[in-house]
This record gives C-alpha cells, structure tokens and sequence, in this order.
C-alpha cells in the first residue's frame, strides 16, 4: 500500500473519530439543557487537538515502518488521484454549505448554521481521503 | 473495479528480460513509486506520454514495444 493512501487511511479514522466525539458531546449538550447547544470554543479546540495527535501518532508509526516512502514526493498519478480528490470533494462541501444556508432560512438558527457548515467541512474531507482511497485501488 | 485502459504494455515481460528488474527499480528509474508500476502492469493506470518514454528508454527499446494500443 502506498504511502499516500495508508496516510488517508488514518486521516479518515483522524475525521472519523473526532467527528464523532464532537457530535456527540453536542447531542449530550443539547439533551441536558434541552435545545440545541451553541457551538463553544473549547470544544472546537479539543476536536483540534484529537484529530492533530491521531495525525500526528499515525504518521510517525508509518514513516518508521516504510521511511523511504515517507521521503518521497507524489508521483504523477498519485498528483492526478490528489487533484480528482480534492475537485470531488469540493462538490461536497458546496452542496453541505447551500444545504446549511437553506436550513438557516427556514429556522433561523445561527447554531444550526455552525453546525451545517462544520458537518459539511468535515464530511468532505472525509470524502476527499474516501475518493483517494477508491482511485488507489481501482485507478485513475 | 476500474475502467480498463485500452493502452496494454509489457512492462512486467520487459522487466523480467532486463534481469528481473524490480518494480521499486523501474519506478526509482523512471521517477514514479513502485504501487504506480503496479497499476501500469495491471492496466490501471496509464502513465503519461514522458514517463513512457523514460520506460522504454530504461528497456533500450522503442516505445510501441512496450506499449500497444488495443482495439
């Protein structure tokens, strides 16, 4: 497995696991005070520092194993699986974005909009490691 | 899983010939990794028109004798 795709391996667990503890701990919020909970700084911050150290760990651990690999610069299809990525994932976080926007008009809700927009961020990078995945394995 | 490329090659065959070349050599010597000569080989990929050259050019050997256009 290339470099490049186990590192979206671990990047999609990184968005995976953070997205979950970010979500859930704004359920249980928002089930305590009982609405929705506005989104707080510290918050964001600890979703940060989750998703910065799993980036962190995971990197090391598969440079050590293949440092060669580590070192070297993309290639010319690995630049092609980069640039389809990230176009397609750009389509995700528009729809996310106009999806939240439409939201907001028929709520009102600037905590709803905060989240709409978080979410959808977080859902197309997910998707942008998920497409690089698919295209290492199936090609470009 | 992929569309298959029209564009088949005997990489692997060449590779072989050239005293068992390995994959991680071929893409050292051409500037690509050895998971982009595996596509190549598998038919997943089809690499650009220089990295071609610089293929055949490893091999010592014309570019359609290494890569075939089939219909």
């Amino acid at each position: 497995m290339a470099f490049q795709e186990k590192s979206a391996w671990i990047m999609s667990l990184a968005l995976l696991l953070g997205g979950l503890f970010y979500f859930g701990v704004v359920a249980w919020m928002s089930s305590q005070i009982g609405e929705l909970a506005p989104p707080i700084l510290p918050l964001v911050a600890v979703y940060t520092v989750i998703l910065i150290i799993i980036a962190i760990v995971g990197h090391v651990v598969i440079a050590v194993f293949a440092p060669k690999d580590a070192n070297t610069a993309l290639d010319e299809r690995e630049r092609q699986i980069f640039d389809r990525a990230g176009h397609l994932s750009g389509y995700v976080v528009g729809v996310g974005v106009l999806l939240s926007l439409g939201l907001y008009l028929f709520s009102y809700s600037g905590n709803l909009l905060f989240y709409g927009v978080f979410a959808s961020l977080m859902i197309s990078q997910l998707a942008e490691y998920a497409i690089q995945i698919f295209l290492y394995r199936s090609g470009v | 899983m992929g569309r298959r490329s029209p564009i088949t090659n005997r990489v692997r065959e060449l590779r072989d010939k050239h005293g068992s070349m390995t994959q991680a050599e071929l893409g050292d010597a051409i500037g690509v990794t050895r998971q982009t000569i595996i596509a190549i080989e598998q038919g997943r990929y089809s690499p650009s028109l220089e990295s071609a050259f610089r293929i055949a050019r490893v091999f010592g050997v014309g570019l359609e004798e290494v890569f075939r256009w089939d219909e």
